[in-house]
């Protein structure tokens, strides 16, 4: 069965781990014991059963309340499996949000109607970030309805107040849907809820479906495979995942960024001899030649449709940790010293607005990073593996770039 | 429980026991003779032309199953690969948890010391426990083994950034996307060799292997393969349930994780 990755987004307290609790008890994947233990654990915190100790398993997790570290639960649908990705909420912990958002290829965030809750900087600010991991489709579901009689008028405000941002942060506003839900009473998540008739749409799971099915941008064609490194020294064999394109034996190639020209001899999948190789396959290659220099952090492709060779990128970044004197860049395995950064300007990730050259933890820039050698890289939007770094200062995490 | 895609898991797990061999200077891997551990190194197999370029470690307490350690040395001749056997001494006085949580490790430092491992490759599976469901693909554990669970790594796309503590080692999880029910559908189409015990004898059968003292068997008729896949189509009934240790405390995991269990 296919597994399409759904990161869950939004504001702590707006509901991520009770909505994954209750979807993972109304479609039966939750097993007894799992239940069992979450409604005893309830009892003994003196509340009514909640959903989300299904979920957070650290003992901190449920006596604070609150999601620490990002978890994965899987439901079936229909003919998909979606693998629900919980992250934190809170700003403390988004290196830990960022981690398990980086995996979606659907992004479903959750706002609370509730009185005094709303939309909060952190609900835009896990918006911009999905934008910026290239997330194209996006389920929005109004939480907490039951705190509102299930009245329309408080959905309808909040489908108002985020539709400007999300067109502003560069969403599709074709391929957004909002869907106005009570995780905790659980209506509208599997079934059309009686409470809402107000609402025309499909319940939250149908609304995941058709966004997971839909079709995702894809650059052009031509190969990409980037070299995890040699796995067999002696025989010269190199190790390595096509992101992009197909790779056929007897093809010609160039080898990045030290430029060679090969041709290759034999191609290896799971450990069966193949005539050509497609994206998403882990190869096992042997060249014409033998390459004399470490092949970690190579990238192959076709001799004709290389990608750019530089060592000066521009790129958007996400700052969490203010910048150091010293930066290094982590990119296709490898890291790599920076030796210049120029700030262009800031992105406001709450407001989605330019500001002045200056980093700000939570928030993005603009800027140009100079390497001290060459690297071979696309833009983000034409090949993801090729267009995107994460930063470190000394042993810090920095942040996260997408290249411009 | 849910059938996936067994490429795609293929695929994953082949890329991250290749970026540990090669990101890497000097790796090994646990093996418990389970269902899981054989299966990472059938992948490992696939991954390296055929070889297993590292050694694994067998952390034998010597109360091991016979059918285990039989086991152990069959398939160690039959793929050709090096094991390491740690000796850890059972004492009476360490039951259950204290005694997983104690022992095993301990032995484990012993050896990732002697030879110097800065990786460490562990099967374990998020659908086992949800402990095992926060970890990281790449996950630093500092000198005494100690698992830092309120502040991992960044973990971003394929980059598995994890900084390496001088002094502690990488654990390295490729098998954490895969349910129980993949294994077995695995083991299926590649012919994956398993251990005699998972299969039902006179109404029982292991469900998860531990040791003797800590393993009970679950009622079940499946006699193979076919049987297996068959019954945790529809079953309701938790994995490890025949591991008596898990049961003691609702937080044993997380403890038992947080110092050094595997």
């Amino acid at each position: 069965m296919e597994v399409k990755s759904i990161t869950l987004l939004g504001h702590k307290d707006h509901g991520k781990s009770t909505l994954i609790g209750s979807l993972l008890m109304q479609t039966g994947a939750a097993t007894k014991v799992r239940i069992k233990e979450a409604e005893e654990y309830s009892k003994r915190m003196g509340k009514a059963f909640e959903p989300a100790f299904i979920l957070d398993s650290f003992a901190e997790e449920r006596t604070g309340e609150m999601t620490i570290d990002t978890t994965r639960a899987e439901i079936k649908y229909k003919n998909l499996a979606f693998a629900l990705i919980d992250v934190p909420g809170h700003e403390e912990l988004i290196k830990n949000m960022i981690s398990g958002a980086s995996y979606g290829e659907v992004a479903l965030l959750l706002v609370s109607a509730k009185k005094d809750e709303g939309i909060r900087d952190q609900t835009k600010r896990h918006l911009f970030l999905s934008r910026m991991f290239g997330i194209e489709d996006l389920v929005i579901a109004v939480n907490k309805m039951d705190t509102r009689n299930f009245d329309e008028g408080s959905f309808l405000a909040v489908k108002k107040e985020l539709s400007g941002f999300i067109g502003r942060i560069g969403f599709d506003t074709k391929r957004v849907t909002f869907v106005p839900i009570s995780a905790y009473s659980g209506e509208n998540l599997v079934k059309k809820s009686r409470k809402m008739k107000w609402y025309k749409g499909e319940p939250l799971i149908e609304a995941l479906y058709e966004s997971a099915r839909r079709k995702k941008k894809q650059g052009n064609g031509a190969l990409r495979l980037l070299v995890q490194g040699t796995i067999d020294d002696g025989a010269g064999i190199i190790g390595g995942k096509i992101v992009k394109g197909h790779l056929s034996a007897g093809e010609k190639i160039a080898i990045l960024p030290q430029d060679q020209h090969a041709m290759v001899k034999e191609i290896v999948v799971k450990g069966k001899k193949v005539k050509k190789a497609r994206v998403g396959e882990n190869v096992a290659i042997t060249l014409d030649k033998r390459m004399r220099f470490e092949m970690r952090g190579s990238v192959i492709s076709n001799t004709d449709e290389k990608p750019r060779l530089t060592n000066k990128i521009r790129a958007k970044i996400f700052v969490v940790n203010k910048p150091g004197k010293s930066l290094c860049l982590k990119f296709n395995g490898i890291d790599l010293q920076c030796s210049g950064i120029k700030i262009l300007n800031s992105i406001n990730s709450v407001t989605g607005e330019k500001g002045p050259a200056k980093a700000e933890s939570l928030n993005a820039i603009e800027a140009e990073i100079e390497l001290e050698q060459k690297l071979p890289v696309e833009e983000f939007e034409t090949t993801k593996e090729l267009g995107r770094f994460v930063l470190y200062s000394g042993n810090e995490f920095t942040g996260i770039g997408t290249i411009l | 429980m849910i059938k996936q895609d067994l490429n795609a898991l293929e695929e994953k797990s082949i890329y991250i026991i290749r970026e540990a061999k090669l990101k890497f200077k000097n790796i090994a891997a646990l093996w418990s003779m389970g269902k899981d551990s054989t299966t990472m190194l059938a992948l490992t197999r696939k991954a390296f032309m055929g070889k297993i370029p590292f050694p694994v470690i067998h952390i034998d307490n010597g109360i091991d199953f016979p059918e285990t350690y039989d086991f152990r040395e069959e398939l160690a001749k039959k793929w050709n690969f090096k094991v390491i056997v740690g000796h850890s001494e059972i004492k009476p006085d360490l039951v259950g948890s204290a005694c997983c949580g104690k022992n095993k490790p301990e032995t484990l430092k012993k050896i990732m010391a002697e030879y110097g491992f800065d990786a460490l490759i562990v099967s374990i599976r998020r659908d086992e426990h949800g402990i095992r469901a926060k970890e990281r693909y790449m996950s630093p554990r500092d000198e005494k083994f100690r698992w830092n669970y309120k502040d991992q790594p960044a973990e971003l796309w394929d980059d598995y950034t994890s900084k390496l503590d001088t002094k502690g080692h990488i654990r390295v999880h490729p098998l954490l996307d895969w349910n129980e029910i993949d294994i077995w559908n695995y083991v299926k189409r590649e012919n994956v060799p398993v251990n005699s015990l998972y299969f039902s004898r006179n109404g029982f059968r292991y469900r998860s292997l531990g040791c003797t003292h800590c393993t009970v068997a679950v009622k079940s008729n499946a006699k193979n393969v076919d049987g297996i896949i068959k019954e945790l189509e529809t079953t309701k009934i938790e994995e490890r349930s025949g591991r008596s240790m898990d049961k003691e405390n609702e937080y044993v995991m997380q403890r038992l994780r947080q110092f050094g269990y595997m």
